[in-house]
């Protein structure tokens, strides 16, 4: 087959809705579509704040199709522990518990909350849809915003000069029974995280990349092509960690250069040359670190 | 509805769904599907849907896309074998692993087609068509009329019909029992043939008088004679000829050392003839490889079998040796600037030697015989004059395909007796739809055309195309409107299979594809421009926009919802989706 063809790869089922309102192209729109495609009905959301308190709808309007939870910032594991054990009580175990949380929610303001439900190792899926920054307030730089990147908070004259937080190596710290990374941009590879994710119990993590046409400054319709060049460039490889020792990678990552990636966006419009060949640099001493963390 | 309380009070719960906004009034452009032109499909000299064909066979719908070949192509078990196929050259997968082997899979969709029965096209018009010569554009010209419900009678000066597919196609490259049955089909379809009849000759044209329209394809059959000193040496002969000898059984004596003359596809078929009835064989020719205009295939098989092939060489005249041995003198070529061939042409060096040799085959090519044409039918340098659709100034007469200067290959031909069925078919459509008959007339031809340069489409002229077209476009789908993303490495199936057998027999060299193996090129179509249902867009709608549908298309765009991000047209694989302005 020279096609990959996917479409038998992903339920027929929409738990989403039309009339949502994320931003056209929006990354974090797509991730909801394809996971809730997979978790199928019986499943809890909690949400703390985050671009998706916006596109669930506006009071009294959802743009889900399962309960949602919107809590505040800091809380959104500490909600979903509440949840779990509830059902718990009643006898429902079958039900998934998934917090729907953005960077800011998970590496910055929900991070105490989260390590404290990984460390409980609590039942939940914690999914955290990344697009590198405070997008729905406004473009304010997070521990999840890489290197280099402007954003309203780093400006050009100053942008952000530190790496972007190894949240995958904080949760497999943590020695959680399964973490994962995935992009919408790889649907078959991104549910079957999600049906893996799903089978498993005790704390789940999957960090999705979100790509964000208004945050990142590109074309809307370039949202998956970019998810793509971050994932062969591996700038954002795709992997699956088990019990917070075995790391593996689920697809080849070829390694082609960073620049295309970087200079596709907005956000990096500045950097020179020479500073793109320290993303390089960067993105190459990074996957060392992994592979010496895959092969063990 | 029971709300939720807590500590005396309701907690807010949103309990209905967000399709009260309408988030399409966001945008400014928006996706629209449509069907562009593959590039095989215009490159086909036949006008062939290859596309779609292998789509349906990607489906493995094998009768359906039998049947969609069958549309344009009456001879496909032949053309599968002896076309050069230009459509592979076009293909857009050339560039990462290897063109789709659409020859091969038209072979096996050929064979597919020998093996029905055919029942005989209901005759629904009056007018009658005589067909002058039995090659493939009259052949092409005759099954087109016959399908669009016409008696039709096609005159052949051979005793049996096929034209140059007969008498100038050896057997290791078209088996006789596929020719025959292919021939029988156009029978079985109620086309009459009426052989050993040269018209012009052996009967008057105006014996064709109670034909309503007659199509001349008599071909190119002349031997066009080098102007050297001793050509008419007993052992210097007519490629052609001698091909016509060998494939109507005769087995000449062709003595130890043969020379061919030329680089064409005659002069391969000489050479591969000449070593069956066991010569030593050589072909020169005046340029080098690049320049040869015979089937690549073909040259690969010569010299597997043996031959040699020699270049930069051009005969400068024959001289008499003992024995019927004849001394053929060569001269030395260098390739000079291109010529109005586009090829670079060959200069002489003054450089000569010679070869004694036993026979020498000139295979130099051939021109159209126009003197036994009716008086009526203008003849313009060296070819009957005709237009697009065939048309001659006298508009009983039409005429296609190498006689009326089409590029001589047997698609060409094809494709022009297409045309011409439908030059013939348009002022007689015409006529009835003018006696108040709701039957529409196609006023622009551009209308039927596979591309701004292809062929036309006969079934477009039908109006009953089996594959739902949507919004077509004239345009050919480059290889910047793919997403070469969604597609993996696969291998191009050797398309040309020689069966391994030493050039001693006559029997088919190439082994084609097995039906599995043609399955497995259809999947490798990239179905340039046409949606084939992969769902992509749907898959990676964001808004949930976009919906299967049984209308018109495979899919839906909920324009309400749709906010424009093009995330579809630009995954879409195909160029099967563009973005729009709004509101245009």
């Amino acid at each position: 087959m020279s096609q990959i063809m996917i479409k038998d790869a992903l339920q027929q089922r929409e738990l989403m809705t039309s009339g949502h309102l994320a931003c056209p192209g929006c990354g974090g729109a797509l991730a909801m579509r394809m996971v809730l495609k997979e978790l199928g009905e019986r499943t809890i959301v909690t949400m703390p704040a985050c671009c998706w308190s916006v596109i669930a709808g506006p009071y009294p309007t959802a743009s889900v199709q399962v309960p949602v939870y919107h809590t505040a910032f800091e809380t959104g594991a500490a909600v979903a522990s509440g949840i779990r054990a509830a059902l718990d009580m009643r006898g429902d175990t079958d039900t998934t518990v998934m917090v729907w949380a953005g960077d800011g929610g998970t590496f910055d303001i929900g991070l105490q909350a989260l390590s404290g439900a990984a460390e409980r190792n609590e039942n939940i899926l914690y999914v955290c849809y990344d697009n590198e920054a405070y997008m729905n307030t406004g473009i304010q730089r997070s521990s999840a915003t890489p290197w280099g990147a402007w954003t309203t908070t780093t400006p050009v004259a100053q942008p952000q000069a530190n790496p972007k937080k190894d949240i995958m190596a904080i949760m497999a710290a943590h020695r959680i029974p399964y973490a994962a990374t995935a992009t919408p941009a790889y649907p078959t590879d991104l549910v079957a995280k999600v049906r893996r994710a799903k089978s498993v119990r005790g704390t789940r993590f999957l960090h999705i990349l979100a790509p964000c046409p208004p945050g990142w400054k590109y074309a809307d319709e370039r949202s998956m092509e970019l998810a793509r060049l971050a994932v062969r460039a591996r700038i954002f490889p795709m992997l699956e960690v088990e019990d917070g020792q075995h790391w593996r990678f689920t697809m080849d990552h070829p390694g082609d250069p960073v620049e295309p990636y970087v200079r596709a966006q907005g956000r990096f419009r500045h950097l020179d040359d020479a500073q793109i060949a320290l993303v390089q640099e960067r993105v190459d001493a990074r996957w060392t670190e992994l592979l010496g963390r895959v092969m063990n | 509805m029971s709300e939720l309380r807590l500590e005396g009070k309701d907690l807010p719960v949103s309990r209905t769904t967000t399709l009260g906004n309408r988030t399409g009034s966001w945008k400014y452009i928006r996706p629209v599907y449509h069907d562009r032109v593959a590039p095989c499909n215009q490159k086909c000299p036949v006008g062939i849907d290859i596309e779609a064909y292998l789509n349906l066979l990607r489906e493995d719908r094998l009768e359906e896309a039998v049947d969609l070949l069958l549309r344009e192509n009456p001879i496909p078990a032949i053309t599968g074998r002896v076309c050069d196929h230009p459509c592979e050259t076009a293909c857009n997968r050339r560039e990462l692993d290897g063109a789709v082997a659409i020859h091969a899979v038209e072979r096996m969709l050929g064979d597919q087609a020998l093996t029905r029965r055919v029942a005989a096209s209901p005759v629904t018009q009056r007018e009658q068509i005589g067909v002058v010569g039995s090659g493939p554009a009259g052949l092409a010209c005759a099954y087109h009329r016959n399908r669009l419900g016409y008696a039709v009678t096609v005159f052949e000066a051979a005793d049996e019909p096929g034209g140059m597919l007969r008498l100038g196609i050896p057997e290791f490259r078209l088996p006789r029992a596929v020719l025959d049955r292919q021939l029988e089909q156009l029978r079985e379809l109620g086309i009459k043939f009426v052989c050993g009849t040269r018209i012009g000759k052996d009967l008057d044209w105006s014996l064709l008088a109670s034909f309503d329209v007659v199509f001349i394809g008599t071909g190119a059959h002349l031997a066009r004679p080098l102007g050297l000193a001793g050509e008419d040496h007993p052992a210097v002969r007519q490629g052609l000829e001698f091909l016509q000898e060998v494939n109507a059984g005769g087995r000449p004596d062709v003595g130890r050392k043969v020379i061919v003359i030329g680089g064409g596809n005659t002069a391969m078929d000489c050479a591969r003839t000449a070593r069956r009835l066991g010569a030593e064989v050589t072909v020169a020719y005046r340029r080098t490889r690049e320049e040869m205009p015979a089937i690549r295939e073909e040259i690969a098989d010569a010299e597997r079998e043996g031959i040699t092939l020699e270049f930069l060489v051009a005969p400068v005249g024959f001289g008499d040796d003992s024995e019927g041995v004849v001394d053929i003198v060569f001269e030395r070529m260098v390739l000079g600037e291109p010529d109005a061939s586009g090829r670079r042409a060959p200069v002489p060096t003054g450089a000569r030697f010679e070869h004694a040799v036993d026979l020498v085959l000139l295979a130099t090519g051939e021109s159209a015989s126009l003197e036994a044409l009716p008086p009526s039918v203008q003849v313009y340098r060296g070819s009957i004059a005709a237009d697009r659709l065939g048309a001659t100034a006298e508009g009983r007469y039409f005429s296609g395909g190498d006689v009326a200067g089409h590029d001589r290959t047997g698609a060409h031909a094809l494709g022009a007796g297409k045309r011409a069925a439908i030059g013939i078919d348009r002022p007689l459509r015409a006529q009835r739809a003018s006696a108040a008959s709701p039957e529409a007339v196609p006023a622009e031809l551009a209308a039927l055309s596979l591309g701004p340069q292809g062929n036309l489409s006969m079934t477009r002229w039908r109006h009953d195309d089996p594959v739902r077209r949507v919004a077509p476009v004239d345009e050919v789908v480059s290889p910047e409107l793919l997403n070469l993303t969604h597609f993996e490495p696969a291998e191009r199936h050797a398309d040309h299979k020689p069966n391994g057998a030493a050039a001693t027999t006559f029997a088919e060299v190439n082994l084609g594809l097995t039906r599995n193996e043609a399955l497995a090129e259809a999947k490798r179509c990239f179905n340039c421009g046409v949606c084939n249902g992969c769902e992509l867009c749907l898959i990676y709608c964001a808004d949930v926009a976009i919906r299967r549908a049984t209308g018109a298309y495979r899919f839906e765009i909920d324009l309400e919802y749709c906010k424009g991000c093009g995330v579809c047209a630009e995954e879409c694989p195909r160029g099967a989706i563009s973005m729009t302005r709004e509101g245009l």
